[in-house]
């Protein structure tokens, strides 16, 4: 039967060799390490995230008088809807993580260099998009933590002069958050943001396929401790093959990525669930505690440090730009993080920085 | 002019008269303008707020707080916090207007006293006739 399968598809469309290009002569090189799944490990969370969202909009209902109670009964009514809901919920955290964890060693590998400056503005592009699947994805329960939280990110725009107001009502669709934004932040989760994403994902993918897996600039011999200059497909035919050696690697990392995730959901149900989480949305009444997501925590606590808005959310804007486009401002040759202490030192103080506004945020 | 340049330039002008007439309606589409709802007069009246008491009103769909100001007499602000869109909630105890999200404090004059708000809380007009407040 199998057999047969095979022929068919062998005949149609050459199986043979798609599995030979792609899987077994398919080369890598062999200082790879497990650092490089972080980028399939975020693949497989974004599936998670596609599969456990198609299954919550079958029961949720995007209307400010109904969408508490239907993310109650989800939880608490629909067969097995407090799995699909708690993986969706701890799905996100831990795929920001992976996405971070994925830019933060692509930058220490100095990965982001030429020929790859596309893939990273891509890369964190995605990033973005991503961030903006968290915060529209959040009002939708309809609780004091989201309607509040949603007031406080839709306020941002206000900082700006002259077009402030307005950009503030285009993502509210009003004076202020309702159910009218309800519909707006969910039409943006499941039918805006998701093509964008698809179309960075192939062209990531794509670009990834056209320039070739890069190696690691540190231990064995490797060409690309220098940029090149023109361009060459990287192969490397000296390596180890795809299949087994840089598979099993990230199936041990996906399959690590579901134990954290159902730890997670079995011993820490309510990790992501504070109380304000679990209150429906009083517009007249803001909970005395009132914080993002922890991947937002250090930008919020920036926030309340800087005295003046205008400024502390321009200084977001810039870092965020220098993020976006820190392969075109890096001109150093090095890839080597360890031959760049300048670097090395900023990256330090970067980290050190966001965990403690991250702290502080969370206090 | 050649044909294929008269081409080029009718297809740019209704091109930009197309994308226009379709971005226009699009943007008042996505953001309303603002609501210009007439104002509603709100009355209250005294005994409903004693000396360093308040009132949450909701004044044209917006909360608002009336405050009885001791030795100063009623003020009537909005609620909002200028920062970011929070409520401000009001403690007596320390006779300022706190905000829970970033910590911004404003006097019962509503200006601010520390924090990230870049402007003072609206006040709205009030006056008081015999028993009555009237906030509007």
């Amino acid at each position: 039967m199998m057999n047969k399968m095979k022929n068919w598809l062998e005949v149609r469309i050459g199986l043979d060799e798609l599995v030979t290009t792609f899987v077994t002569e398919q080369r890598v090189s062999k200082n790879i390490n497990i650092f490089n799944t972080l980028g399939t490990v975020a693949f497989v969370g974004y599936m998670i995230q596609v599969i456990s969202g198609i299954a919550l909009v079958m029961y949720y209902i995007p209307h400010a008088d109904h969408a508490f109670r239907s993310v109650q009964d989800i939880m608490t009514k629909v067969p097995y809807g407090w799995l699909f809901r708690q993986m969706h919920v701890v799905g996100s955290n831990l795929l920001i993580a992976a996405v971070l964890l994925h830019l933060a060693t692509i930058f220490l590998m100095g990965n982001y260099k030429r020929p790859r400056e596309l893939t990273w503005v891509g890369g964190v592009l995605m990033l973005i998009i991503t961030l903006a699947f968290g915060l529209s994805g959040y009002l939708l329960p309809w609780t004091q933590l989201s309607y509040w939280a949603t007031t406080v990110v839709t306020s941002v725009p206000t900082a700006f002069p002259v077009i402030g107001d307005f950009l503030t009502r285009l993502l509210r669709g009003g004076d202020y958050v309702s159910g009218i934004t309800l519909s707006r932040f969910f039409a943006l989760h499941v039918s805006i943001l998701p093509p964008l994403f698809l179309i960075l994902m192939v062209i990531h993918i794509a670009l990834i396929r056209r320039i070739g897996l890069s190696g690691t600039p540190f231990g064995r011999s490797d060409d690309e401790k220098r940029p090149l200059t023109t361009y060459k497909k990287k192969t490397h035919p000296d390596g180890y093959p795809y299949y087994p050696y840089l598979f099993q690697k990230q199936a041990l990392m996906v399959v690590g990525y579901f134990i954290v995730m159902f730890a997670i959901i079995t011993f820490a149900p309510s990790f992501y669930f504070p109380e304000e989480a679990t209150v429906p949305a009083d517009p007249l009444k803001t909970p005395e505690s009132i914080r993002p997501e922890w991947y937002l925590l250090a930008p919020y606590q920036m926030l309340k440090l800087i005295p003046n808005k205008f400024l502390g959310i321009s200084l977001l804007i810039i870092l965020m730009g220098v993020f976006i486009f820190w392969p075109f401002l890096d001109k150093q040759k090095e890839k080597n993080i360890f031959q760049r202490p300048v670097l090395r030192s900023v990256f330090i103080v970067i980290i050190i920085t966001l965990l403690i506004l991250t702290w502080w945020g969370k206090r | 002019m050649k044909r294929r340049d008269l081409l080029k330039a009718l297809v740019g002008v209704f091109g930009t008269v197309s994308f226009a007439s379709f971005a226009y309606p699009l943007v008042r589409f996505l953001a309303p303008s603002g609501s210009a709802s007439d104002e509603k007069k709100i009355v209250l009246s005294k005994l409903e707020i004693p000396v360093g008491g308040s009132k949450v009103v909701l004044f044209n769909d917006k909360p608002a707080i009336v405050i009885n100001r001791p030795g100063k007499g009623f003020i009537a602000m909005s609620k909002v916090c200028t920062h970011l869109g929070c409520l401000v909630e009001y403690v007596k105890d320390r006779n300022m207007l706190i905000c829970p999200c970033h910590a911004g404090t404003f006097d019962l004059e509503g200006n601010v006293l520390s924090g990230p708000p870049p402007k003072p809380l609206l006040k709205l007009p009030l006056r008081v006739e015999g028993e009555q407040i009237i906030v509007g």
